[in-house]
């Protein structure tokens, strides 16, 4: 009873902070002065003209995107987590980094090294800065952005499933052939599944971006959505205007739950310290690492080091820190908020669905994973639409209203470490715990809680990051003048200097890899007390 | 009155039957082993009685109260008073030997909360840990786990204990030892032992009655 009526309570809040918004979105667009219409969408459809090339360009970039970083992400996961290459553990770390900060700045980095008075300046002929330049602003700029941006996803992925691979499948096929083979035969076969749901991740992530596309001036189906609640507040020509993506979002997710679902679970790790198998790479360890080692410099330390060096004015950090202080510190406690209670339910959301506790497990999986896979700008439209009421104006006007974003868009990402977590933790404890007479509550707080504890606090980091990397939702939604340090950043992006904008980012970035690091070696702290 | 009952129990998984209508009866203080090989639905039986599954079918007491009956639990596996181990031992990794005992008591009603620490102490002497009480159980060797998990579903002084092949992982020499112990323990507390194995040996000097079961492939359990 207890478990039921806490699990219960946590859907309960999901589909009022997640499914109720986008219901009230929805409503307003088909609801007109008390008359239920499709206007809005016919307009859509008569207008079609002007539509179809951002859908395109949005379907385009995606796809392109999703293949790119497939490649990229599984050749660099089996690199680096399959194989002797030196240095593997330092160049993940390296790679992950554009994971931390919104993919807007790293277009602010690029824009940084290519602008006609850029750092590239003196090393690169004009006439080729020119060329590049050209690039950047359209869609090669954009994938590169992308790609660089959500590389991580995929290469964190496949270096977490290869370590769900056992071992012994690929002894015996080492009986039969060699390394490449059975890497082929299968290794591969076997994350198979964990790499298109990584590539699936990808697409949906890229269709929904807003901040690069709309930096690098490249027209795309999401910003139409922005514009068109931006610009005139419209409601229901935003929901319209939405509706083909969410269409495509569905229509992926479908494939996803049909195909992929099942097997991809059946991936998770199940024996932690079981050792993996590696490939030793012989004479080709030294190119290898040359390689991974040129495409993190080109991916990672080029831009930022240009984000850098394009911030060092006299005048740039003062100001900085003049103009965004007050936004930093919010943004550190809505992110600090934002991520407990995303540990909280998530924790709760991983649980139902681990022990299938409820019938609609399968639901909440995947109303938190649409949510995720969501523009953020969507998802802000539509708390603005729910709760943007007089009854409820007290807490519109509230930070909670960016809280409430966080918990809608990012619930997916605890909930599927709790589950990736749980799946470590022989159901076997609880029930020994429930034996004892222990009830739900006590069962998971001393017996649960304390053996999943570093998937717990990895949940509550990655919460962190996202929430403190967060544009497109908390930018629609947060109260006026607390606005966060990403959405500041966007904001003075129209009219800043762009010493002061790279001053900005060079501290997001540094914020997000300080926290990072004092979390990191607190997980350290954790594992090496157990 | 029988200690534990089962009229009719039937459970399946994805639609294949693995206990098929078994009906049983154990008297109170009786050492009853289910043997039979991997698949034949002891454990199933096992957990049907400490209420982890719930019946498809059919009706279970135990002490003669009804716990479960018409497909659903009727008492909670918390609230019913049954010692268990399991056949992973499910110790707390984050637990010392003696947290574990402890916690096992916290929601033990029946007993006093002065006499708690008293309980411990007496439970882990009698299972010849008092030593190790403040070891965790990566600490310990495998036959020290085993004593720990047999002294956290005694220490309640349940009227009935249900082992899931606990001594499966054990050299033979160490499983041969601690079976020993269990029979000195069921002598010195005359509690009620379900003991689930595929080791005849274990079962023949274990169980005062052995239920023989066969896997669903080639028929329904039999008795």
């Amino acid at each position: 009873m207890e478990r039921r009526v806490t699990l219960l309570v946590v859907v309960v809040v999901l589909v009022i902070v997640g499914l109720l918004p986008l219901a009230a979105m929805f409503g307003k667009s088909i609801i007109v002065d008390g008359r239920l219409t499709l206007g809005v969408y016919e307009k859509l459809f008569a207008n079609g003209r002007q539509h179809w090339p951002p859908i395109g360009n949005s379907l385009t970039l995606a796809t392109l995107t999703a293949g790119c970083v497939t490649l990229l992400g599984v050749s660099l996961g089996l690199l680096l987590g399959k194989t002797d290459l030196p240095l593997r553990r330092t160049l993940a770390v390296l790679l992950s980094i554009p994971l931390l900060f919104p993919p807007y700045i790293l277009a602010v980095c690029w824009f940084n090294l290519l602008a006609s008075n850029g750092v590239l300046v003196h090393v690169i002929p004009a006439r080729t800065l020119e060329l590049l330049s050209g690039w950047l602003f359209g869609l090669p700029g954009c994938l590169w952005v992308l790609v660089s941006a959500f590389m991580p996803v995929v290469m964190i992925l496949t270096l977490f499933y290869l370590h769900a691979v056992n071992p012994r499948l690929e002894e015996a096929g080492m009986l039969i052939a060699r390394w490449p083979a059975t890497l082929r035969y299968v290794t591969l076969p076997t994350i198979l599944p964990g790499i298109l749901f990584g590539g699936i991740l990808v697409f949906l992530l890229a269709l929904g971006e807003v901040g690069a596309p709309m930096f690098l001036r490249y027209a795309v189906f999401p910003v139409e959505t922005l514009t068109q609640f931006s610009a005139f507040y419209d409601f229901g020509a935003a929901a319209a205007a939405a509706s083909p993506l969410l269409a495509v979002t569905l229509l992926v997710l479908a494939f996803e739950r049909r195909y992929l679902r099942e097997k991809t679970y059946r991936l998770r790790p199940t024996t932690p310290g079981r050792r993996m198998l590696l490939v030793p790479l012989g004479r080709w360890r030294v190119p290898a690492l040359l390689a991974v080692s040129l495409l993190a410099t080109a991916m990672v330390v080029l831009p930022l080091l240009a984000l850098v060096v394009s911030s060092l004015s006299p005048f740039a950090y003062p100001e900085a820190w003049n103009k965004a202080a007050d936004s930093l510190a919010r943004s550190l406690v809505f992110a600090a908020v934002g991520a407990t209670l995303l540990t909280v339910f998530g924790f709760f959301c991983g649980y139902l669905i681990h022990h299938r506790a409820l019938r609609l497990w399968r639901a909440v999986d995947t109303l938190t994973l649409l949510l995720f896979t969501l523009p953020g700008t969507l998802i802000g439209v539509g708390l603005i639409a729910l709760w943007n009421r007089p009854a409820t104006g007290f807490l519109y006007a509230s930070a909670g209203m960016v809280i409430f974003a966080y918990l809608a868009q990012y619930t997916a990402l605890s909930s599927r470490i709790t589950l990736a977590t749980l799946g470590n933790v022989p159901q076997s404890l609880e029930e020994a715990a429930q034996m004892t007479g222990a009830p739900w509550l006590a069962r998971i707080a001393y017996v649960v809680l304390p053996a999943a504890l570093p998937g717990v606090i990895a949940a509550w980091l990655i919460g962190f990051i996202f929430c403190l990397r967060d544009l497109g939702a908390s930018m629609l939604v947060y109260p006026a003048g607390q606005d966060t340090l990403p959405a500041r950043i966007y904001t003075l992006m129209a009219n800043g200097a762009p010493s002061l904008i790279s001053a900005l980012c060079v501290i997001l970035v540094a914020v997000t890899l300080i926290s990072l690091a004092i979390l990191g070696s607190l997980l350290r702290a954790v594992g090496s007390h157990r | 009155m029988s200690a534990i009952e089962l009229r009719a129990v039937s459970k399946a998984y994805d639609g294949r039957a693995v206990v098929d209508g078994i009906s049983v009866s154990v008297e109170r203080g009786e050492r009853v082993v289910l043997l039979g090989p991997s698949g034949c639905g002891k454990t199933t039986v096992l957990r049907l009685v400490a209420g982890l599954e719930v019946p498809d079918s059919g009706a279970i007491t135990i002490n003669g109260s009804p716990v479960a009956e018409g497909g659903r639990n009727l008492v909670e596996p918390e609230r019913r008073h049954i010692g268990m181990v399991f056949q992973d031992l499910a110790l707390w990794p984050h637990m010392t030997v003696s947290q574990h005992l402890e916690f096992a008591l916290r929601y033990d009603i029946r007993t006093d909360l002065a006499h708690r620490p008293a309980r411990i102490r007496e439970a882990l002497e009698m299972v010849r840990m008092a030593d190790r009480a403040q070891a965790k159980p990566g600490e310990l060797s495998g036959g020290q786990q085993q004593r720990v998990a047999l002294a956290r579903a005694l220490v309640a002084n349940p009227a009935v204990v249900l082992m899931d092949e606990p001594l499966s992982s054990l050299d033979l020499e160490l499983n041969r030892y601690l079976r020993r112990e269990i029979l000195r323990l069921h002598a010195e507390l005359g509690f009620t032992l379900v003991y689930v194995t595929h080791n005849r040996e274990e079962a023949a000097d274990i169980g005062s009655r052995v239920i023989a079961m066969r896997p669903w492939q080639d028929r329904p359990p039999h008795i």
